[in-house]
């Protein structure tokens, strides 16, 4: 929706309000998705293959995959997504004081940043297309 | 709206199970990265993360994945649906239902690995 304010000040609640629609939107679509990815996940990991079969050959393997690198990297990138703003929700109702709920939320975000940083570069560490 | 009963559980469970999830990843993603520093060093960790406290940890956690996902669908249910919040009671004991149907396969295999042995060594 056009933002219609004439005041920046206006504006600017008009549009976190329509963010903030959009989140809630992204949190209903990325967890219809997530359920299927995530039961296929632990599916594949933990009921078909032996959990304690599971080595750096077996993660290689199959992470060297084209398909299972797409299929991880939409987990990774969808779960902290989802789990980054679902954390927000909850620290907005936790933490009263809002510098402190400012600083925790530069740090937690930063710790996904990284996460997301890190787990996508070790998916594209390994090769693609190897059977 | 609905204070103290079932509806009061589900939003409890949702946000533990939520945040219980959210550091289990952090685990995840450092532990699978661990590949990028070789085989050595990843099958290490690997080992040390077959330790039995670890599956049951890792049971915990496919109990928190798979409430968290049906209660999502719930809620889902509720937000765009006419009767979705009539019946969320109803809906709640349906994710329930769902939630042993999928849960007993893990509930097996695992808990089977554990009593059994052959892991770490």
């Amino acid at each position: 929706m056009a933002i219609k304010s004439k005041r920046y000040e206006e504006a600017l609640l008009e549009a976190s309000t329509n963010l903030e629609l959009y989140w809630w939107v992204f949190m209903r679509i990325s967890g219809v998705v997530l359920v299927f990815l995530l039961i296929g996940h632990m599916w594949m990991n933990s009921v078909i293959t032996d959990l304690n079969s599971i080595n750096y050959e077996y993660v290689a393997k199959r992470l060297s995959q084209t398909t299972w690198k797409i299929y991880d990297l939409l987990i990774l990138a969808l779960g902290l997504l989802h789990g980054a703003n679902g954390l927000r929700y909850v620290l907005d109702d936790w933490i009263r004081n809002p510098s402190r709920r400012f600083w925790t939320k530069v740090v937690l975000y930063s710790l996904i940043a990284f996460l997301f940083f890190l787990g996508s570069l070790s998916l594209f560490n390994h090769d693609f297309g190897v059977n | 709206m609905y204070r103290g009963r079932e509806g009061q559980w589900a939003f409890y469970l949702h946000r533990i199970s939520g945040l219980g999830i959210l550091v289990f990843l952090i685990l995840h993603v450092a532990n699978i990265s661990s590949a990028m520093w070789g085989p050595e060093v990843s099958n290490a960790l690997m080992k040390f993360y077959h330790q039995p406290v670890f599956q049951i940890g890792l049971l915990l956690l496919i109990a928190g994945v798979l409430y968290h996902g049906f209660n999502g669908l719930r809620i889902i249910l509720m937000d765009f649906t006419a009767w979705g919040v009539r019946y969320q009671r109803q809906l709640w004991y349906g994710v329930w239902v769902l939630f042993v149907i999928f849960y007993l396969p893990f509930l097996l295999k695992i808990g089977g690995g554990i009593l059994g042995g052959g892991h770490g060594d």
